[in-house]
């Protein structure tokens, strides 16, 4: 199957480039990174890391009739020190096609069809694959999405010999919009049969109806009758244990034109929303099943250059309650060269979410956070910290913070070398050193190919 | 016979999708891309030309406006047309965050950008098992089936 899908993005990219009969705009994103740092946790052998990383993105746009177009977006990376953490399939190198597809857009029938690796973001579906999607307008104000294709498979399970996804998925989306006052959507995703797993551990899950196949339903609504008004939401049922998964809904009032005020209501159902990940499956055991969060919180545009936010969000857990509520302010000037903001949050929450939920334990904390950057013609500069800062000590440390800096020069306004430098503390890491090398180079060519369309 | 009959709906759906867009003549679609770059560094003041719905077809500011609140909830917006995001964002704009395989937290690729708003930035490894317990979902959407191959350390 996977020998396929690579067969099916090597004729996707070559027949992109053959298609290149005439005239093509060439768009390229170029960030080279180096960064040092040193892995230095309580408990464990410290290691230092130089990774070198490249990231490319390529998008080749009005191709052929001007419809089509190739895009390809990746990474790839060089240790040049310990093997980076967590990498254990990969001796000191690694690399990843994060997408790569042709797209012919039709404008006439507001259509889209896409082919090779691509992200699907339809209703409920949130999915990578090695396949083709189709998006159209139907009359009516009715509309159609549909995908399929190969998993894009992910780093193996502890002790096994797959990342518990199915080899194949598809699915799809079916909406209605009437006059841009309310769509309706329904979607739905079908991933084939998980893989049979041979730790004792995970067959247990499977044996306990706690991990399946991803298979859900659902649909979503925005609702915007007036401007002051915007409804939105989506609720997902999971075929496989026959209950839905999530309901996650949001209101939003614009009484003024500088002010939002949201509402925002979500529910879960761990066993069906996290059915499809061992690792998650697994985790939520201890916090039972069921969630729910209400908030709210009120934007304000006090200027152009001014925005305060303040939010509340009630979490009810099987487990305990918590709340958080708190406020961010941002600030420009200086025709935006100069951004500045800060931002506090406390999270009120018992013993049951502590680090170690013991009797007299507490998971409440202080969230601050400020920075402040400045985007001039030739250099661009910038400070920022964040510190959460416990109620009670975690393993001795009362917070854990890191701040960093960040200094660049633009040789050209696409061209740009900057240097990041940041330490902080916590009570994992004894010293969080860490610096980084950026360069970053962006161009672009129209008519590459200086024929005629 | 289950895929048999599988291909065969699918492939009956697709024809009766075909006839459904011939018939299809109204042009709908954003436009493919802004008329102005707004990459890094080029950022432009939106509200000079989205200032209100009476000088035509301009959307009117407070539709995107990427407040805090707007970013925290923008996968709804993205769910339903994600093409409006692709009138000024190009797809790798997307995947800084959202990837299969990420290489790095986006703040650190972002570093030199405070100003966006990342998924939580600084040390957050301690603060992470406050949070996976008040709200494992949050972290299921972006570490649950993918970008979790750091998690499997400790996560067995």
């Amino acid at each position: 199957m996977q020998k396929n899908v690579y067969r099916l993005l090597l004729f996707c990219c070559l027949s992109g480039m053959a298609s290149t009969a005439f005239a093509a705009d060439l768009y390229v994103e170029s960030t080279t990174m180096m960064r040092f740092f040193q892995d230095s946790r309580y408990g464990y052998t410290d290691k230092t890391y130089a990774p070198a990383t490249q990231f490319l993105n390529v998008d080749l746009e009005k191709l052929a009739d001007g419809n089509l177009s190739l895009h390809l977006s990746g990474w790839g990376r060089a240790d040049l020190a310990d093997k980076s953490f967590g990498d254990k399939r990969h001796d000191h190198t690694n690399g990843y096609l994060t997408y790569g597809y042709l797209q012919y857009d039709c404008p006439k029938h507001d259509a889209r069809l896409r082919a090779g690796r691509l992200f699907v973001m339809e209703g409920i579906i949130n999915e990578q694959v090695d396949g083709a999607s189709l998006r159209t307008a139907l009359p009516y104000g009715f509309g159609l999405s549909v995908f399929g294709g190969a998993t894009v498979h992910n780093a193996d399970l502890y002790h096994e010999k797959t990342d518990g996804k199915g080899d194949a998925i598809y699915g799809g989306r079916v909406n209605y919009n009437y006059d841009n006052i309310v769509e309706v959507g329904f979607s739905g995703v079908y991933e084939t049969n998980v893989p049979h797993l041979v730790s004792t551990g995970n067959r247990t899950l499977v044996a306990d109806g706690k991990y399946g196949s991803r298979r859900l339903i659902g649909a979503d609504i925005w609702l915007s009758p007036f401007e002051q008004l915007e409804v939105m939401g989506q609720s997902s049922y999971n075929t496989e244990t026959s209950e839905f998964a999530e309901h996650n809904y949001r209101l939003n009032l614009r009484p003024m034109d500088k002010l939002t005020l949201s509402g925002e209501f979500s529910e879960y159902r761990d066993n069906s929303y996290f059915l499809s990940s061992v690792m998650f499956s697994r985790m939520y055991q201890g916090l039972n099943d069921k969630s729910r969060i209400y908030g709210a919180s009120a934007y304000y545009s006090l200027t152009p250059q001014l925005d305060l936010t303040a939010d509340y969000r009630h979490y009810k857990r099987e487990i305990g309650n918590a709340d958080r509520f708190g406020a961010d302010i941002s600030y420009r000037f200086d025709a935006n060269k100069i951004r500045t903001g800060a931002a506090y949050h406390y999270l009120r929450a018992g013993s049951g979410f502590a680090v170690i939920p013991e009797s007299n334990a507490s998971a409440s904390f202080h969230e601050l956070r400020g920075y402040v950057m400045r985007d001039a013609k030739k250099y661009i500069a910038s400070a920022d910290a964040i510190a959460y800062v416990y109620k009670k000590k975690i393993s001795g440390k009362r917070s854990a913070w890191e701040a960093i800096c960040s200094l660049g020069y633009k040789f050209t306004p696409d061209l740009i070398l900057s240097g990041d430098m940041s330490y902080g503390q916590s009570p994992e890491y004894k010293d969080d050193l860490k610096g980084l090398l950026r360069l970053s180079y962006n161009f672009s060519f129209s008519n590459i190919l200086g024929g005629n369309r | 016979m289950k895929i048999k009959a599988v291909i065969l709906t699918i492939t009956i759906a697709l024809t009766l999708v075909a006839a459904a867009v011939a018939q299809q003549a109204a042009n709908l679609s954003p436009p493919a891309s802004h008329p102005d770059i707004t990459s890094f560094g080029k950022q432009l003041d939106c509200s000079e030309c989205h200032t209100d719905a009476e000088r035509g077809t301009l959307k009117p500011l407070h539709d995107y406006r990427h407040s805090r609140q707007f970013i925290k909830d923008h996968r709804f917006y993205g769910a339903k047309d994600d093409r409006t995001c692709a009138v000024c964002h190009k797809t790798s704009f997307c995947n800084d965050c959202h990837t299969n395989q990420t290489e790095m937290k986006p703040s650190i690729k972002k570093g030199n950008r405070p100003d966006m708003q990342m998924p939580h930035p600084g040390n957050y490894m301690t603060t992470h098992k406050i949070e996976g317990k008040l709200n494992p979902a949050s972290c299921y959407r972006c570490h649950g089936r993918a970008n979790n191959q750091r998690c499997f350390a400790c996560h067995r």
